[in-house]
């Protein structure tokens, strides 16, 4: 048997590189100390992304670029609006 | 006889028709942007108030605060440059354009039909058109006609004999020969200030002292080498245009729509057949500005894929949104086919497993298991705007 083929299938795009949770323990400063439970030897770079404040969904990122202590890059960030860690490739 | 006709700012002119008006205040075309900023060619009043061409803008608006800057137009400057070869060619003459605003023609062949050279040049100034101040130089070598030309008031006619020539051209300013601003710095140092101070120099020292474009620049200033006119080949009229319903900056739309022109501008009939030598892409800008791109492709195409391959690149020079998109296949090559190849090439077995692999792969995992990255935005800040990941089938 074969389906109806009569209609126009959907095709859905997702995005990519979504923002996935880390587990990040962050200092005083609120610079990164650990990250999924490895210690960050070097933070390279760090920075700030506001933008879409006009929208319903704004986005207010604190970024830092950090190398751990076995040799990994991570990029994670600070969610400030949903106050919560994420790791993300740049 | 060879004969130059000149429109000096023709840029400015361009842009400024349908605001004549403005031709009579300070007025100069704005930089490109993205570029140093600049500013192009002036109006007559601009220069009486000290504005120059090439004048960095922050100095040219402190010189002449009233200042008006026009955006360039360039889509509008190549309509009339070539409105107006058309109208010289109307006329019998053989033209070949130098730059926008500055073109050679061929006298010989026409004079005793209009009466001579004063004839040929009176019927040339009247084809150009009132309001483009155009003015025309005779002579027997191309650079002592454009010299000539220069000199020239708007609408008037200079004709240099070959004996008048090295004293015509002895008292003019070095500003007139084709050399880079330290070289004239460098001459002025040496107390040389006219062309024939520089023409009366031996070769070999000047060669010596200011190389390759000094060597040139000194064989001009004895009046050049003879060259005979090569006249332009007319180009094909095939042509298309996309309006948007508002601005779009978005890189995905822009090439989505160069497609579709792309298709579109194949498939006309006057093409027939033949492959694309020459495309032009343009674009009427957000601000009232234009744009636009030529192109001459390595090797004649009349493959869809192929011209957007290479003109997609070009979208991303677009230096603000665009109302409308257009594309000019301005020359095409002379063949309608090419010779089949015996033996497929290498790339196009490999091309035939990797699709016969994905069909493969999207029937035992199902729909969607096989997709394309999009970028949308790649210039967004936020790391997961600037994809998609799309299924394709």
């Amino acid at each position: 048997m074969v389906a109806d083929s009569g209609a126009p299938r959907a095709v859905r795009s997702q995005r990519l590189n979504e923002p996935r949770p880390a587990l990040v323990e962050a200092g005083f400063d609120g610079v990164p100390r650990r990250v999924d439970r490895r210690a960050v030897a070097l933070v390279r770079e760090e920075w700030r992304v506001v933008d879409r404040w006009w929208t319903e969904e704004p986005v207010h990122r604190r970024y830092f670029d950090t190398v751990l202590e076995d040799g990994r890059c991570a990029v994670v960030f600070y969610d400030e609006a949903g106050r919560s860690w994420f790791t993300q490739k740049t | 006889m060879l004969a130059c006709i000149l429109i000096p700012g023709f840029e400015l002119r361009a842009a400024l028709r349908g605001r004549a008006r403005l031709l009579l205040e300070p007025a100069a075309l704005a930089p490109v942007p993205g570029t140093r900023p600049e500013i192009g060619a002036v109006t007559a009043t601009a220069e009486a108030a000290g504005v120059r061409p090439g004048m960095l803008l922050g100095e040219a608006l402190a010189t002449c605060p009233s200042l008006v800057l026009v955006e360039q137009d360039p889509a509008a400057a190549e309509q009339a440059w070539e409105e107006i070869m058309l109208r010289l060619e109307g006329e019998g003459l053989v033209v070949e354009p130098a730059d926008p605003g500055c073109l050679y023609v061929e006298t010989r062949t026409v004079e005793r039909l209009y009466g001579g050279i004063e004839g040929v040049l009176k019927r040339a100034l009247a084809a150009v058109g009132p309001g483009w101040d155009a003015r025309a130089g005779a002579a027997d070598r191309k650079f002592a006609a454009l010299a000539a030309a220069s000199v020239a008031r708007a609408g008037q006619i200079l004709v240099v004999s070959s004996e008048e020539t090295p004293t015509f051209l002895a008292p003019l300013p070095l500003g007139i020969l084709p050399l880079g601003r330290e070289r004239y710095e460098e001459l002025e140092g040496l107390g040389i200030r006219t062309v024939g101070q520089l023409a009366a120099l031996p070769g070999t020292a000047v060669a010596e002292r200011l190389g390759s474009d000094g060597r040139q620049a000194w064989h001009l200033a004895r009046g050049g080498g003879r060259s005979r006119i090569r006249p332009r080949r007319p180009p094909a009229e095939i042509a298309e245009r996309l309006e948007f319903p508002e601005p779009v900056d978005n890189e995905l739309t822009l090439r989505r729509a160069l497609g579709a022109l792309v298709e579109r501008a194949l498939g006309r009939q006057e093409r027939g057949g033949r492959a694309v030598r020459k495309v032009a892409l343009s674009a009427r800008l957000v601000g009232g500005g234009s744009w636009r791109r030529t192109l001459t492709l390595r090797e004649p195409a009349a493959d869809r894929d192929r011209l957007r391959v290479a003109l997609g690149p070009k979208l991303a020079e677009l230096p603000a949104p665009v109302t409308s998109l257009g594309l000019e296949l301005q020359e095409l090559a002379e063949w309608t086919g090419r010779q089949l190849e015996l033996v497929k090439a290498e790339g196009a077995e490999l091309q035939s497993r990797l699709k016969e692999g994905l069909r493969q792969v999207r029937s035992s995992v199902g729909a969607g298991a096989v997709a394309t990255v999009v970028e949308v935005a790649p210039w967004s800040r936020i790391p997961e705007h600037r994809a998609l990941f799309v299924p394709r089938d």
